[in-house]
């Protein structure tokens, strides 16, 4: 393992351009009492290289990551007296190699190889699908409702489009009655949901399918059904809104996991069309979706005889249109 | 792309306790510590923002900002909370701080937070005071021991 003096790396850690005196950073880079950066340095450091270099959330990102070598998840609970601590020599070289990695544009869940969805944590790795802060209300609201209705002996769930395992993990982890069967056409997203599962000690409980909901259609009816309850985060934006991506999700995420086709309805209408099959009688579906989409599914519902009702259209936290509950008649 | 920031202003309450609340208190559950004395939220008077920046949100976005602005509608008290990476985590910490808040605002002196770091500082005199009693016990017992040997 290769050691060195903070000193003795400035000049290749302060190019020239960053826009700082060097004069000036090299004064700070001797901290308090003597040889290496503080904490807080190393954090003021990198937001001003990430904010010179056009990275998003400049601050946050750096937090995070210094947090992260620290062994902890946000700087928060940091004292002043905690601040101006001098970093070893270990911990500054692994801040050094995390953000520059994230000066590449790599997400910051894919830098430090985690991140939290309401009270798990969970292992990530690119190119599968980060979890978004939106995704969490989708489970509770599952959970309400389940909550309401009664569980009983225990119900079985299916998670169409898993990721990371994020809203399955988070339904077993709340509700120790629940056993699901999540599927995904990435086996890398395969993979990470079972190597999260095994973390959280639900493997036990979650069966997870390399299976492709249009592709293997009749597969995923014989392995799958019937199951009491349906939920899915499924590709849902509009191919056309693809390129407006930001760089942190078009270069590193999953396309496949992102793109729903002309009106990001492909993989929502295989849902839909399969439902009622799927469900048993009275079964829910929940639906994260595109903001244009719950009068679209509402319309395909009318128009077709699928089985299905539409129950409820609920809003995010940003006040969109963004989950739609349906039952099956 | 730059973030929306809000600023975040606390009601000037320092020092002026507010008008007693209308709604009922709820009482401290015996053997309960902490959140069963505060005063309870209800929804529609709650104002809830997600600093997430501007732009369509959902799939279309992997930043990591998840802070929760909560504003308690009759009173103007505002409380920002980015303590975890989970937005859900966040919201209900921001309930829990608003409350605390409100608690200290209507009940001043009596608030659980107040009544807390009182508790807090007398456990620290207590702790100091047998501190020092033990240390003086053993110089008592070591210039006994001394004189015995002597």
């Amino acid at each position: 393992m290769m050691l060195f003096r903070p000193n003795a790396i400035l000049p290749f850690i302060y190019p020239k351009n960053t826009g700082v005196s060097r004069q000036v950073l090299t004064c700070a880079a001797r901290g308090v009492g003597g040889s290496g950066l503080t904490v807080q340095q190393a954090v003021m450091k990198w937001q001003e290289d990430f904010q010179v270099s056009g990275v998003a959330e400049p601050e946050l990102s750096s937090q995070y990551i210094v947090a992260h070598v620290l062994g902890l998840k946000t700087l928060d609970s940091l004292g002043r007296r905690s601040l101006v601590q001098i970093l070893s020599d270990r911990q500054t070289q692994r801040i050094w190699e995390l953000c520059t990695q994230r000066i590449t544009r790599k997400p910051v869940q894919y830098v430090i190889e985690e991140w939290d969805f309401r009270d798990l944590t969970l292992k990530m790795r690119p190119p599968v699908f980060i979890p978004r802060p939106e995704t969490e209300e989708l489970v509770r609201l599952v959970l309400d409702d389940l909550q309401k209705q009664g569980v009983g002996d225990g119900l079985r769930f299916l998670e169409v489009g898993c990721g990371s395992g994020a809203i399955s993990l988070s339904l077993l982890h709340s509700m120790p009655q629940l056993r699901g069967v999540a599927l995904d056409q990435s086996q890398e997203a395969v993979d990470l949901t079972k190597e999260n599962a095994h973390r959280l000690g639900l493997s036990d409980r979650l069966e997870v399918l390399h299976l492709d909901l249009i592709k293997d259609e009749d597969l995923v009816l014989r392995r799958c059904a019937p199951v009491q309850l349906l939920v899915s985060n499924p590709p849902y934006l509009f191919t056309e809104d693809m390129n407006a991506l930001a760089p942190e999700v078009y270069r590193f995420e999953d396309h496949a996991a992102l793109d729903g086709g002309q009106e990001g309805m492909c993989v929502i209408d295989q849902i839909l069309t399969l439902a009622s099959e799927l469900l048993s009688e009275q079964g829910h579906v929940y639906l994260e979706v595109e903001p244009r989409h719950p009068p679209i599914i509402r319309n395909r519902l009318q128009q077709r005889i699928m089985g299905l009702e539409y129950v409820v259209t609920h809003y995010d936290i940003s006040n969109r249109p963004r989950f739609c509950v349906l039952q099956r008649r | 792309m730059s973030e929306i920031s809000l600023l975040v202003c606390m009601l000037s309450t320092r020092g002026r306790l507010l008008p007693a609340p209308t709604w009922p208190w709820v009482a401290p559950a015996a053997g309960k510590k902490g959140h069963a004395g505060l005063p309870e939220l209800r929804d529609h008077e709650l104002e809830e923002q997600f600093v997430r920046g501007s732009g369509p949100g959902g799939q279309a976005t992997n930043k990591t900002s998840n802070c929760v602005v909560l504003k308690h509608l009759p009173t103007g008290v505002v409380v920002k909370c980015h303590q975890t990476r989970s937005v859900e985590q966040n919201r209900k910490l921001a309930r829990e701080i608003l409350r605390e808040r409100l608690d200290v605002a209507y009940r001043g002196e009596e608030s659980e937070v107040l009544q807390g770091k009182r508790e807090a500082v007398r456990r620290k005199a207590e702790k100091r005071r047998k501190a020092a009693e033990n240390l003086e016990r053993k110089r008592l017992f070591k210039e006994a021991r001394q004189r015995d040997q002597e």
